[in-house]
């Protein structure tokens, strides 16, 4: 009989975790934001310790909110700390610099052809794979129809390769080469898309066509415990749920690397990893998807290490468009116009995010152009609800906003919840929902709308610095990521058009063409974008070359990166 | 004996077996999806079907139950959807011992705080040490760790910044690096136990067999360590199996916050990302250790008193 009682405890404890109970039980708390993030009150402002024990050629490297990398195949990037750690690692034909514009890194070169479908790259000279082996353009083709094949199961790269020519044929198994990836000789590497992409070189940049070595990956399940690839580090030792240790790729293109050894801790939890930093036994800490925690801000922001940058990424409302009463273009606007956004990046969250006008997050490609967004005007509100038919919110159906359990998403979701009891009669209840469940609930709005959320409160971060990444794979009529259902012909035609302008030359018309896009998402609500979260880290003086970018820590070159 | 043992086998498989049923049922129906998960924010259909084929995902639930089964009782756990090419029994492997280790020396310590303590209480029952105590048991016993932690990470911090040598925030490997950890783990046990050792006393203090020990004039050290304490720690024996859950659910919180490599870490990780067979086995493995606990603490009480018949 005991012994049943015991069993049934375990039990209760993970139905309590899985069904993620906002009642905030040990299980939960350690899945969210923990109540240990609030609950410590800083002592006083204190000057970051010069650390003695920091040890002088390795930067210890923090990385949160898991407990250990889920994989670094650079096939499978899935989360930011994955995401980290392959960039370390591994390497492709083009980087991002720290302006976030694309710079040639494994190709010293490419040319695009007359029509703007075929890319032809230059593999560097001397590029070498950190054993030494050259590399060579029939790497790249093996790399990429790597991430295509369906025993690779990669989650992203069918969807952001697939106007490679040929590149759907292997996805479905039809093939095991797509016919549009091609080594002309072993310098020169060949791709061909189905019609010109403008966004194609900085998909580059994300990690699915990093080059790997054949070699490494025929080896064995486990190659990734000591992989390398042409990235400025390789991989030492993996201890599984404590640290990545990575060591200088003696045969980076541009050189040893200023640092010998890196160090990348696993930090379940924010709070932790503050703690060892406080004690000296972290070099950086926080990044976008996990930054310093809030409580501690105030006591840091006076130190040299305290580094803030707002990130490319929009935190915003989505709509059910199939679904009442978020169907009628008026009742979106009527809610879009009772937000008060200033009230709520400044008081709310004091400041610690950037009101959001618009979709694009300041300092994307094409923010230059300006957008007129919608903003706090409770007359205007109420005008366009009665003209929905719902005067004063009478005969609207009971209207429920959804969120996800983290970060700010509670205080954000109560604030918006009374400014629109207040500026436009309506009373909105508020469902939470543990991450899991929340994403699980946004498939199901896609799939059947009817049976789906009617609004939604969520964040999309940059993949890569375009807006086609926001506006033609958000909330194009027939993109799988638009949960809403948003649909306009007129949007669908602007982004189609911008999508294949790949000519540099054309870059002008290419942004116009967004951003009259933009206003029409901006004006049927596509989306409410609320702001743009800023995101805090914290870097100890002793390191040099770093710089904080929106697309988070950036290296310009590894080679000039130097601890003190 | 014999009989003893063949009915607590049956029983044990009995409740294993329904663990893995509920657990799986339980784990698959509640809300989430672990592809969705592995996807992110980025949907693409086709994808997400290959990946749910791919794991096995789209197959009947009985149907992938009776196949889980199967394997289970080979002893082959399968393998982790999110932590790629990594077996569950690995990921049990490299967390249980270290798991066992801290929870162990955390109810060593608690035992060896505790008892004294609560021995101490009874034996001065009702003056204001004993009453200090019990208020200091109790709160222990009701501080949450996640209260505990961050007022401990604060005095060390504070140590750390008068310049004495602090013990490690977090983190795992070396001795100093379990110190933190099992006193958390300990101070709630420490509560629970001095309570019971001292209800347990004070109960046995009034037995006549002790009022007949001391008229035999025996000295009052012979009859409190001969008469009342072997008595007096026998319910301390049921706690073992409770304990061990106790010790474990506790786990889940002091391994997030101290960075330990633990199958509690393990867990909680397992569930916020859905990874089914990382749940299943984790909670199989923790339901076996609860068993066990629960057996060895029916056989020690037998041993300890004879009287208690196996045979139930």
């Amino acid at each position: 009989m005991r012994s049943t009682i015991g069993v049934l405890g375990l039990l209760a404890v993970l139905m309590l975790a899985a069904c993620g109970t906002p009642a905030g039980g040990p299980a939960t708390s350690a899945t969210a934001a923990p109540a240990a993030t609030t609950a410590l009150a800083p002592a006083t402002a204190m000057p970051s310790p010069v650390g003695g024990n920091a040890p002088a050629d390795t930067l210890r490297w923090s990385l949160e909110g898991v407990s250990d990398l889920s994989s670094i195949d650079p096939a499978k990037p899935g989360d930011a700390p994955t995401i980290t750690a392959i960039n370390l690692i591994f390497a492709g034909l083009i980087r991002l610099d720290e302006k976030l514009e694309v710079q040639p890194d494994g190709a010293s070169g490419w040319q695009v052809s007359a029509d703007g479908t075929t890319y032809s790259f230059t593999i560097r000279d001397g590029l070498a794979f950190a054993d030494g082996t050259p590399v060579t353009a029939g790497d790249f083709v093996y790399a990429i129809n790597r991430a295509l094949a369906p025993e690779t199961a990669s989650y992203g790269a069918p969807f952001q390769l697939g106007h490679i020519i040929g590149a759907q044929d292997v996805v479905d198994g039809k093939a095991k080469q797509a016919s549009g990836v091609r080594a002309v000789d072993d310098k020169t590497l060949e791709i061909k898309l189905d019609g010109p992409l403008a966004y194609f070189l900085s998909q580059l940049s994300y990690p699915f066509t990093f080059v790997v070595p054949k070699k490494l990956v025929d080896s064995g399940v486990k190659w990734e415990e000591q992989s390398y690839g042409t990235g400025p580090y390789r991989v030492k030792e993996w201890k599984h749920g404590q640290a990545l240790t990575l060591i200088a790729n003696e045969k980076y293109w541009r050189g040893k690397p200023g640092i010998p050894n890196i160090t990348l801790v696993f930090n379940k939890d924010s709070e932790t990893a503050y703690q060892l930093y406080q004690t000296g036994e972290l070099d950086i800490m926080g990044s976008q998807q996990n930054p310093v925690p809030a409580a501690h801000i105030a006591e840091l922001q006076s130190l040299p290490d305290f580094k803030s940058a707002a990130s490319l990424a929009t935190r915003f409302i989505g709509f059910n468009n199939l679904k009442p009463p978020f169907d009628n273009v008026d009742v979106r606007r009527a809610f879009a116009l009772a937000v008060d956004k200033k009230a709520l990046s400044d008081q709310v969250l004091a400041g610690q995010v950037v009101a959001a006008d618009r979709i694009l997050p300041a300092g994307l490609l094409g923010t230059q152009l300006p957008i007129s967004g919608l903003a706090l005007d409770p007359a205007a509100a109420k005008a366009a609800l009665a003209q929905a038919g719902f005067a004063d919110g009478k005969g609207l159906p009971e209207i429920t906003l959804a969120y996800g359990q983290e970060g700010d998403n509670e205080t954000v979701a109560q604030a918006i919840q009374s400014m629109w009891e207040q500026n436009l009669g309506v009373k909105v209840k508020l469902q939470s929902f543990e991450l899991a469940t929340f994403s699980k609930n946004l498939d199901t709005t896609f799939k059947t709308p009817a049976q789906g959320l009617q609004f939604w409160l969520s964040i999309w971060g940059a993949d890569y610095p375009d807006p086609q990444n926001f506006l033609s794979q958000q909330l194009h009529s027939d993109t799988a990521n638009n949960n809403g259902h948003f649909a306009d012909p007129q949007f669908d035609k602007l982004v189609d058009e911008a999508d294949r302008l790949g000519d540099r030359a054309q870059i002008e018309r290419r942004l116009q063409l967004y951003n009259q896009a933009e206003q029409i998402a901006i004006d049927k609500v596509g989306w409410l974008p609320l702001y743009y979260p800023k995101f805090n880290i914290l870097l100890r003086p002793r390191v040099s070359g770093l710089a904080v970018t929106p697309n988070g820590l950036v290296a310009p070159d590894w080679t000039k990166v130097t601890l003190k | 004996m014999l009989r003893f043992f063949t009915r607590r086998g049956i029983s044990m498989v009995f409740v294993l077996f329904s663990l893995t049923f509920l657990t799986f049922m339980i784990g698959h129906l509640a809300p989430g999806d672990p592809i969705l998960v592995l996807m992110g924010p980025r949907q693409d259909t086709e994808t997400y079907a290959h990946l749910r084929h791919l794991y096995g995902l789209d197959q009947p639930l009985l149907t992938q139950y009776i196949n889980y089964v199967a394997l289970l009782v080979r002893g082959d756990f399968g393998l982790s959807f999110s932590y790629e090419g990594r077996t569950v029994r690995e990921l049990i492997a490299q967390g249980l011992p270290i798991s066992f280790g801290v929870g162990g020396l955390a109810l060593l310590v608690s035992l060896i705080v505790g008892v004294p303590l609560g021995m101490f209480a009874a034996l001065r029952d009702g003056t204001l040490a004993d009453r200090g105590l019990v208020a200091l048991a109790l709160g222990l016993y009701s501080i949450p760790s996640f209260v505990l932690i961050p007022l401990i990470w604060m005095a060390n911090l504070a140590i750390f910044r008068a310049g004495y040598p602090n013990l490690p925030q977090a983190g795992w490997g070396t001795p100093s690096h379990i110190v933190l950890p099992v006193l958390v783990l300990a101070a709630a046990n420490v509560g629970y136990i001095t309570q019971l050792t001292r209800a347990s006393m004070l109960e046995v203090l009034r037995d006549d067999y002790v009022r007949t020990a001391r008229a035999k004039g025996l000295l009052e050290r012979t009859v409190i360590v001969r008469h009342v304490l072997r008595n007096a720690l026998l319910p301390l024996i049921t706690l073992l199996g409770p304990t061990t859950a106790f010790l474990v659910t506790g786990a889940f919180v002091v391994e997030v916050l101290f960075n330990i490599p633990g199958i509690g870490r393990i867990a909680v990780e397992a569930v916020g990302r859905r990874d089914y067979p990382v749940i299943q086995g984790t909670t199989v493995i923790l339901g076996i250790a609860v068993v066990i606990m629960n057996l060895i603490s029916d056989l020690l009480y037998h041993v300890f008193d004879p009287r208690i018949q196996l045979t139930e």
